[in-house]
């Protein structure tokens, strides 16, 4: 059980680092593909298209270094959420659009695609964050 | 519990501060709170019509704005890929195919894809007179069953 709580941090912690470093090497492609879910006023996009990709790296960092690893999770489990929720509305407003998940390079549009992987991140994260349980609690 | 969450905001504050540190010294910053963009006027738009009335006579220059893979995966024949998120990288190849009089239209895909109305603003701001937007490009033309092509040339 040790090995997989391992394994599973180093993918998740993985998955954030290296989709968020994509996006802070591409800002404005970021922005744009925030804009797109037309979720956010367009004052807030680039804010966010700053920030959200250095927490990203920075928490999916952490997990994979056990540094902190439950509040790490926690944080992926709720930028997971919210992206959950972003896709799912633009899934369900036919919004045909680039999903943005790892960077501009990517084709990727929403989709059931998009959801499934988004899910599963989340679950994963949830469970690093609430049920995992090692010798030293942090 | 408690502990847990805190740490977790404590990571979410950091790391933005991490965000916005890096984005002051990177060469492709952005503004910090986007600037109010000016709405396009229906001068700024060519109708489906005209738009293949001009292809079909070889008038004008046709600009694809999407992202490589997208153009790759399929684009109206004839057009030249220039991403708008790569405008300053890829322009230069371009340039050497246009004038200031050249007659470009320039376009993405679905109603809400603004790619095409960014690309035609940096062509704008750079002195070209005759720049327009197919509204909902890829989609319109593929529905009207025009001519397109794939691959990464035109």
């Amino acid at each position: 059980m040790k090995i997989f709580n391992f394994i599973l941090r180093l993918v998740i912690g993985g998955v954030f680092v290296v989709a968020g470093a994509m996006k802070i090497w591409n800002p404005g492609g970021f922005a744009n593909d925030i804009a797109n879910y037309r979720l956010l006023p367009a004052a807030l996009v680039n804010l966010v298209a700053i920030i959200l990709p250095a927490v990203e790296v920075l928490a999916g960092g952490l997990l994979m270094a056990g540094i902190w690893k439950k509040p790490s999770a926690l944080l992926i489990a709720g930028m997971m959420a919210i992206f959950l929720a972003g896709i799912t509305q633009a899934v369900y407003r036919h919004l045909d659009i680039r999903c943005g998940c790892f960077s501009t390079i990517e084709a990727r549009h929403v989709g059931l695609t998009a959801l499934a992987e988004d899910f599963g991140l989340f679950c994963a994260a949830v469970w690093l964050a609430f049920w995992y349980k090692d010798s030293h609690e942090s | 519990m408690l502990r847990t969450l805190q740490r977790a905001l404590l990571i979410a504050v950091a790391g933005a501060a991490l965000g916005l540190a890096v984005n002051t010294g990177s060469p492709r910053r952005i503004p910090v709170i986007a600037p109010p963009k000016t709405a396009p006027q229906p001068a700024d738009f060519v109708p489906l019509a005209d738009a293949r009335q001009l292809w079909q006579g070889g008038a004008a220059f046709f600009l694809d704005a999407r992202a490589p893979a997208d153009y790759k995966a399929g684009h109206i024949a004839g057009a030249y890929n220039l991403p708008a998120e790569d405008f300053d990288a890829r322009y230069p190849e371009t340039a050497t195919m246009l004038t200031p009089e050249t007659v470009i239209v320039t376009y993405c895909d679905g109603l809400e894809c603004d790619l095409s109305h960014h690309l035609t603003d940096r062509l704008r701001e750079l002195g070209y007179r005759n720049v327009r937007i197919l509204q909902n490009g890829w989609t319109a033309w593929r529905q009207a069953g025009l001519t397109t092509a794939t691959g990464a040339k035109p």
